[in-house]
């Protein structure tokens, strides 16, 4: 799902800096809130973790490749700020080093999987865990929030000049084969939080339980 | 937990060559590549990387990858982890 250059007018490329630029920077400001000195290390192990589950590229067959993006599990391990922080250092550190994903797309790659994708995880998390259990919770997270993230990749290549402005085909194309391989994202994720639910409970803190 | 944890991630890093070789027998493209082809719009690289797509140069693809999700992982776990105490810093 990472935009490479070439694929946005240069317009939407600057449209989605912005926009990220202003939630990256709020939740800098406000990552306080979910982190202490002792966290840190775990948002370097989010991050870490996440970028290696990124490299492993999984052929679906029917012929699409799909890798876990992570964006949701990294909201609900860490909060959605500093999991925001975390799925941010990964899609930079792809992009600069790696040129895994564009220059110019480096903002509309970031919204997409470090805001879009973590947010939407966690609130979906928050929200539906008070009704389900928090395995299911995690899968329908997972699901939703991978595949709001391709929809936006959709909208964003759909706007622009080199797509010939189609967004009536990006966004069903992208977002109808992310609610397939979703599925994938979905079970990845909740194979981590019930895991991470039975053997460290405290990593979930009581966000989820009093908030 | 933390050494397992630890053997996760080192698990993770040694499968990489295996799955780009994987995925280089295949073939498959990711969604987006797919509707890229299909309204004929072009990637425009101007940047290669200091890793170009996970692969050290001069050096074979897959001990590339390798090493690409070696030295990946400990930046990204560095970077991340400097990010998160900068923001935990309860004076900013």
């Amino acid at each position: 799902m990472h935009i490479p250059d070439g694929f946005l007018d240069l317009s939407i490329a600057a449209l989605f800096y912005l926009l990220t630029g202003i939630v990256v920077g709020f939740s800098l400001f406000k990552a306080k809130e979910e982190l202490d000195e002792r966290k840190a290390p775990l948002v370097g192990m989010v991050a870490a973790a996440i970028f290696a589950a990124q490299m492993l590229n999984w052929p679906i067959p029917g012929g699409t490749s799909a890798h876990f993006v992570g964006g949701a599990l990294a909201g609900i391990l860490l909060g959605p700020f500093a999991g925001c922080l975390a799925m941010t250092s990964v899609l930079v550190i792809q992009g600069l080093v790696f040129a895994d994903g564009g220059l110019t797309a480096l903002g509309a790659n970031v919204w997409n999987m470090a805001v879009v994708n973590v947010f939407v995880g966690y609130y979906v998390y928050r929200i539906s865990s008070e009704k389900i259990s928090t395995t299911a919770a995690a899968f329908v997270a997972g699901w939703i929030g991978i595949t709001l993230a391709a929809i936006f990749a959709g909208i964003e290549i759909g706007l622009s000049s080199s797509f010939d402005f189609s967004i009536g085909v990006t966004v069903p194309v992208m977002g109808i084969w992310h609610t397939i391989l979703g599925i994938l994202e979905g079970i990845i994720t909740a194979g981590v939080i019930g895991y991470i639910t039975s053997v460290r409970p405290d990593l979930l803190q009581t966000r989820v339980l009093t908030g | 937990m933390d050494k397992k944890f630890w053997i996760l991630l080192g698990v993770m890093i040694v499968l990489s060559p295996l799955f780009a070789y994987a995925a280089e027998i295949v073939g498959y493209s990711e969604p987006l590549e797919n509707v890229a082809e299909m309204v004929g719009a072009e990637e425009k690289p101007f940047y290669d990387g200091l890793l170009p797509d996970y692969t050290v140069p001069g050096i074979d693809p897959y001990t590339g990858t390798l090493i690409s999700g070696l030295i990946g992982t400990l930046i990204t776990l560095g970077v991340a982890y400097g990010l998160a105490k900068v923001a935990s810093n309860k004076r900013l």
